[in-house]
């Protein structure tokens, strides 16, 4: 029987009940991987040397009744932008090609505490800045649907190991819909908590103000249990908060608004259905379902692709040769850094650099970054009105199932505008869940997603997996050379 | 509202050095891009109050008390170049 599908806590009890060990699990899952990782590439590296050994401990532990926990023994794959102590973190950059982290970030530190058995580093966009996996330096990741389409980014790889079976869950970090999207491509579920709620500590940032760390996984129950292991306040992450108690939404009758400006064009009949079907399912089970307007969310690219690439330029000042990452010899300190940063970065983050510099430059600081700021406030009033009315939002997750490599890499807007959905949730920090609930006309996974106020996450999580339970999506890619 | 983008000059702001082709390639998506931008930047908003922090929170600064962290050798451990305990660069002036 395989066990790669099933939910972690079906894994432990059987892990407990002495059913399955650890190891064997480990094997199946490294047994998965070695059929699928020639045709799917979502992984960078892979541990499977000192995981041998960690399995073999967490047998042991299982064997005494001294297990840690509900994930101990689980193999969980992290995003390769995300710090593993003594590991390779290459962020998919030619830059940061030779850099081992010297520490664990706290998601890592937390995990470990667990008993995780981390697969390996996976594949993104070079510095998490694309939607398509196709800007890492080290080569694209393929969607396991089909080999021929883009896993979506910039956790592509987190998404595609997870679809493929070759890790039971994952960590990807979400700017701009960067776990959602290509969980959704990928036919899997992706979390993305309330900004401050996961410490970003040992996540390399791109944009601070919208970058969070959170679960893929096979199931809502999954992103539930990984969630919980990895949040909490942080004293080594300046905006991480402290628990506060808010009001949370309804589980039951409860009111559920349809963003109108995310079913109109630029979204697919396939995406748009996928929301009506899931709207009719939630009015069967006793919700009400209302159509709301959110003007400014047709802004939100505009305001994303200004704040965002504005946050990397000032983040991304520090590879410079300097104290990590490759270097290009020069004569002197600034011709050496403008060298090493020309060799080390790809096309889309100097794009982005010059972008966020542009912005931020004398003359154009408030008629672009300071006008984004701004307007980002407006859209954080909009939604805040909003939740006083419904108690959730609901909107496609993409515009479109997956397309095709290069079929939006020559339309730089267009590539933009595969983040519509997912964008408007990081600019105002709310919580927002991907869950797979259809296939499109061509066979391809579609989601919907769900969005509720800031820090109620854990109910948001309660409410989608009560529509996961209904909607009962058990599709599964097969992948070509899998043997299935 | 948008003018032609000086990209040599941002490109020198941004410490990156561009071959000829990409500063033509450059230009023209960057263009594109800030055109894009011109719908919102002439949007009539209210001086609303602008934050770091997405949900409008004061940062939680750490308490100002020495702990261990790194040691100097793991500090420097991923440097291109150190010597004697310090980072090694080349000259700031030719």
């Amino acid at each position: 029987m395989d066990h790669y599908k099933l939910p972690i806590s079906e894994i432990n009890k059987l892990f407990k009940d002495k059913k399955l060990k650890p190891s064997e699990l480990y094997t199946e899952v490294f047994e998965r991987t070695a059929s699928t990782e020639s045709i799917i590439h979502g992984h960078l590296s892979l541990f499977q040397e000192e995981n041998i050994k960690k399995a073999t401990d967490a047998d042991e532990r299982f064997l005494k009744g001294d297990e840690l926990g509900v994930l101990d023994g689980i193999p969980v794959a992290i995003k390769d932008n995300i710090n593993i102590s003594g590991y390779a973190t290459t962020c998919s950059s030619q830059m940061l090609s030779n850099y081992i982290s010297p520490y664990d970030a706290t998601v890592i530190s937390k995990l470990k505490e667990e008993g995780v058995i981390f697969t390996g580093k996976t594949n993104l966009d070079e510095f998490a800045m694309g939607s398509s996996t196709e800007n890492s330096a080290f080569g694209p990741t393929k969607n396991p649907w089909d080999p021929s389409r883009v896993p979506g980014g910039s956790s592509g790889g987190s998404a595609a190991v997870v679809s493929a079976g070759s890790a039971i869950a994952s960590l990807g970090s979400d700017t701009g819909g960067s776990i959602r999207q290509p969980a959704s491509f990928c036919g899997v579920v992706g979390f993305k908590p309330t900004y401050g709620t996961v410490s970003r500590y040992g996540l390399v940032a791109f944009a601070s103000s919208l970058d969070q760390i959170g679960p893929i996984t096979n199931n809502v129950s999954d992103a539930k249990i990984l969630y919980n292991s990895i949040r909490g306040h942080d004293p080594f992450d300046a905006t991480s908060l402290k628990d506060v108690n808010v009001k949370q939404p309804k589980l039951e009758k409860a009111k559920i608004g349809i963003i109108k400006e995310l079913m109109e064009d630029g979204i697919s009949e396939d995406a748009k259905s996928e929301v009506h079907k899931v709207s009719k399912l939630l009015e069967s089970q006793g919700h009400e379902i209302i159509e709301v307007s959110l003007p400014l969310t047709k802004m939100s690219i505009s305001i994303y692709y200004l704040i965002a690439p504005a946050e990397c330029s000032a983040n991304l000042s520090r590879f410079d040769g300097v104290r990590y990452g490759n270097r290009v010899n020069g004569n002197t300190s600034y011709e050496m850094m403008e060298a090493t940063r020309a060799e080390g970065f790809g096309p889309e983050v100097k794009k982005r650099i010059l972008l966020g510099t542009y912005a931020l430059s004398a003359g154009y600081y408030d008629a672009f970054y300071g006008q984004a700021l701004k307007a980002r406030s407006m859209m954080k009033k909009e939604f805040t009105e909003t939740f006083e009315q419904v108690d959730y939002l609901i909107s496609p997750t993409t515009p479109s199932d997956p397309f095709k490599f290069g079929e939006k890499s020559d339309n730089q807007l267009e590539m933009y505008m595969s983040d519509l959905c997912t964008i408007p949730a990081n600019l105002v920090g709310m919580p927002a869940i991907s869950i797979p609930t259809g296939l499109s006309s061509s066979g391809l996974p579609l989601s919907v997603q769900i969005m509720s106020p800031f820090n109620t996450d854990n109910t948001l999580l309660d409410f989608a997996q009560n529509l996961e339970s209904e909607v009962s999506f058990n599709a599964l890619p097969q992948i070509q050379g899998d043997g299935e | 509202m948008t003018e032609k983008i000086n990209i040599k000059n941002v490109a020198k702001l941004a410490a990156l050095k561009l071959t000829s082709e990409e500063e033509l390639k450059l230009e023209k998506d960057l263009s594109m891009i800030i055109d894009h931008f011109a719908a919102l930047s002439e949007m009539e908003l209210p001086d609303e109050k602008i934050t770091i922090h997405p949900l409008g929170m004061s940062l939680n600064l750490a308490e100002d008390e020495a702990f261990k962290f790194f040691t100097h050798d793991e500090a420097l451990s991923n440097a291109p170049e150190a010597i004697d305990g310090q980072f090694v660069v080349p000259p700031a002036l030719d």
